[in-house]
């Protein structure tokens, strides 16, 4: 914006002359918090559309609580700091939607809601609103009533055996894993069929979401590359430490939440770090915390917990990895 | 002789009686001394006319519990001679102390035993109190003294619906967890979302039975 | 030397306008820890009071004997009787809560409250002003105690004292009454005192 009005107060005569302006430079007008939003959106679209056809009513449930929350705390909390309504940046919807994704469809209705205000009050607007904030959004609504409704959320929350749809009567597939060794078809867990969070079941979707991302370069791409080699080399080490339990670097992959995060959750411009070299190095703080908390934590799945502790340490990140100016000392 | 340097370098002054008197460490502490002695004096006031009952409280706290965890709840009035033992049990070469009430009616009829239990939760440690029969073939009752679990699942372990399971149970099997319903005598239900939890505490009770058993002899 | 406060005007200021808590950020570790619920943070309250009172009193009566070296010896000495007598009183008469409260009231002794009332005020001003100083300041200490706890134990149990205020059916916020609950609170209502008072 600020880049136009600059553009627009130059004289007309002056059209010939090279125009310099203070930093930033943005060399795409079109670049804005708006579109970014938007193709997030679009990329969610694959997600969101296998989320509707696996859990079809728990979905469609737990997104119009979500979305609707997250509105409706992003107009209060800017309206009591005195700010103008941000709604039209999408950042809201985008923040409700990955959250109705990473919770599960059975939830109660006040988990989503606790959840989107806890999202938007204490991890967006506290800090001084979209672009200030140090944690995911999302995670920290879902962190929240993660640990204050651990019986809805934790490992048994997901299960439901009186459901009318079948995924939803298993355990997820990682803490059948955890817990009696049962492994999951890989093909399940590709697809997209088994329980687990709204957007997390199907890999295949994520990953064209992700893709879609990936070369809009709304995302980055070092941030899942980042996740995804350094898991394949802990699940490899895993592997050939045990063999026999039969959970490959695929299941590893393509089951719980790795891809949705590293797709969706981690690659939030606002909490990762600024250069190419920092991303790479916050993708595999990721990767390993996740790997680490699954192989070695109570919990079965560590995608919300991993991308919370990066985010805390992407300020030291972007201090490290500050680029140094061509001819400057070493 | 003639001093022929008249100018010596100075020397400290050699300090009076009185200002080294003022100087010395016993007077410029004088009231942190008095003080101790005052306060000293108070707490040890304090300590001999409380200590009595704080010993009380803590010995109560364990032995309220007894006539419920033998006799069940409907009973737990009747009143019951306690007599403290200490157990020792040999375990791969290192010694384990366990703390063993003996219970007996008004008439000297043993109504059983209680004992001290502690393990390794999925937090912290947990504590409890087991109950046994006279002959130690059964578990008459448990009750969680301290734990740390989380708050919402694995807390759950102090609810009274979930440690009647124990009661009744034998001892000559071992105590397995299960999940979603219990379907043999040796098995307890775990609680939803909270296994390692139920497991913990139904080892420690494992592991108690196990040493006890045979050495508790009426 | 300026002039210093009278009885009424430290009450006062210990209440509100100097709250140990919310204004001096004082005490900090107790009133995290002890927050999950009203009892235990009234009876913190409490043996806050006692031993504010008692060492509040016992270092305006010694004032004039202080030597400037050694005074914070005998600041420490006095907290600690006090606090000793406390705990064991809360052992011997209240042993669930003390139990309950397990480290933090021995802790009182290195509870930064007390020791700056006895350098800001005790040690300066006389017994009847150290006096309602210590009262002010325990009064506004309780006043934040309980309104973290108060928040803290209705959203995470539904209770206040452990009386049901909320249906049966709220669905408890565990995290409330554990250690993010209480800095998340503390944060916020600390905020929405400056808020307040800003807007005054």
């Amino acid at each position: 914006m600020e880049n136009k009005q600059q553009t627009d107060s130059v004289p007309a005569e002056a059209g010939s002359v090279i125009h310099v302006a203070p930093s930033p430079h943005l060399s795409d007008t079109a670049l804005t918090t708006q579109r970014m939003m938007m193709d997030v959106l679009i990329a969610l679209a694959p997600v969101v559309g296998m989320a509707l056809y696996v859990f079809q009513w728990y979905a469609v449930h737990q997104l119009v609580i979500c979305v609707a929350s997250c509105f409706a705390a992003e107009s209060l909390f800017t309206t009591m700091r005195g700010k103008p309504i941000t709604l039209k940046d999408y950042s809201a919807a985008v923040t409700g939607v990955i959250l109705a994704m990473s919770l599960p469809g059975t939830a109660p209705w006040y988990v989503g809601v606790i959840a989107s205000f806890v999202a938007i009050g204490i991890g967006k607007v506290i800090f001084g609103g979209i672009g200030m904030n140090i944690f995911n959004p999302a995670m920290v609504g879902r962190a929240f009533v993660m640990i204050a409704f651990a019986s809805a959320l934790g490992a048994t929350g997901y299960e439901d055996a009186l459901s009318k749809i079948d995924a939803i009567t298993q355990a997820t597939p990682l803490t059948a894993f955890k817990q009696n060794g049962i492994v999951a078809p890989l093909a399940d867990l590709f697809w997209g069929s088994t329980n687990g969070s709204l957007g997390e079941t199907s890999a295949l979707a994520c990953i064209i979401g992700g893709l879609y991302l990936c070369i809009r370069r709304t995302a980055s791409w070092e941030i899942p590359a980042g996740v995804i080699l350094i898991s394949a080399v802990i699940g490899e080490i895993q592997c050939l430490v045990n063999p026999q339990a039969g959970w490959t670097v695929l299941h590893h992959l393509c089951g719980g939440a790795l891809l949705f995060g590293a797709f969706f959750i981690a690659t939030d411009p606002v909490t990762s770090p600024l250069t190419p070299k920092g991303k790479f190095i916050f993708g595999i703080g990721v990767g390993a915390f996740i790997m680490l908390l699954r192989l070695f934590s109570g919990y079965p799945e560590g995608v919300m917990f991993a991308v919370l502790l990066m985010n805390g340490v992407t300020p030291l990140i972007n201090r490290w990895t500050i680029p140094r100016p061509l001819g400057s000392a070493k | 002789m003639v001093d022929m340097n008249p100018l010596k370098p100075l020397q400290p002054m050699p300090l009076s009686m009185m200002q080294y008197f003022r100087e010395s460490y016993i007077v410029q502490g004088w009231l942190v001394l008095m003080l101790c002695f005052f306060f000293g004096g108070t707490l040890s006031g304090v300590q001999l006319k409380l200590n009595p009952i704080i010993e009380e409280n803590k010995a109560n706290e364990t032995k309220q519990r007894i006539p419920e965890l033998l006799l069940g709840p409907s009973e737990a009035q009747q009143p019951l001679d306690l007599k403290l033992h200490t157990i020792e049990v040999e375990k791969k070469g290192r010694k384990v102390f366990y703390n063993v009430y003996e219970a007996r009616f008004a008439d000297g009829k043993l109504a059983g035993w209680v004992t001290k239990a502690v393990g390794q939760g999925y937090a912290d440690r947990i504590e409890l109190l087991l109950g046994l029969d006279p002959n130690a073939e059964k578990i008459t009752g448990v009750f969680i003294l301290d734990q740390k679990e989380t708050p919402g699942l694995g807390n759950k372990i102090v609810t009274e619906k979930w440690r009647s399971q124990f009661a009744g149970k034998e001892t000559k099997q071992l105590l397995t967890v299960v999940k979603g319903g219990v379907k043999a005598d040796h098995q307890i239900d775990a609680i939803s979302g909270a296994t390692i939890s139920s497991k913990s505490v139904t080892a420690i009770i494992n592991t108690a039975v196990n040493d006890l058993k045979g050495k508790l002899r009426g | 030397m300026a002039e210093q406060p009278t009885a009424s005007e430290r009450f006062i200021q210990g209440i509100l306008p100097e709250n140990p808590v919310y204004r001096q950020v004082l005490g900090l570790c107790p009133t995290l820890a002890v927050t999950n619920g009203m009892k235990p943070a009234m009876t913190m309250a409490g043996a806050v009071l006692f031993v504010l009172v008692c060492s509040n009193i016992i270092t305006s009566l010694i004032r004039g004997l202080l030597k400037p070296h050694l005074r914070i010896i005998v600041f420490t000495l006095t907290i600690a009787t006090f606090v000793t007598i406390a705990d064991r009183f809360l052992a011997a008469f209240m042993y669930d809560m003390s139990k309950a409260l397990g480290p933090y009231i021995p802790l009182i002794i290195v509870n930064c409250i007390i020791i700056c009332r006895c350098e800001v005020c005790a040690s300066k001003q006389g017994v009847f002003t150290a006096a309602s100083d210590a009262v002010g300041q325990s009064l506004g200490y309780a006043l934040a105690l309980s309104s973290i706890a108060i928040v803290r134990e209705v959203l995470g149990t539904g209770m206040i004292f452990g009386y049901r205020v909320l249906p049966e059916a709220w669905p408890d916020w565990s995290i409330m009454i554990l250690p993010p609950g209480a800095f998340l609170t503390l944060g916020l209502l600390m905020g929405t005192v400056n808020w307040f008072s800003e807007r005054k």
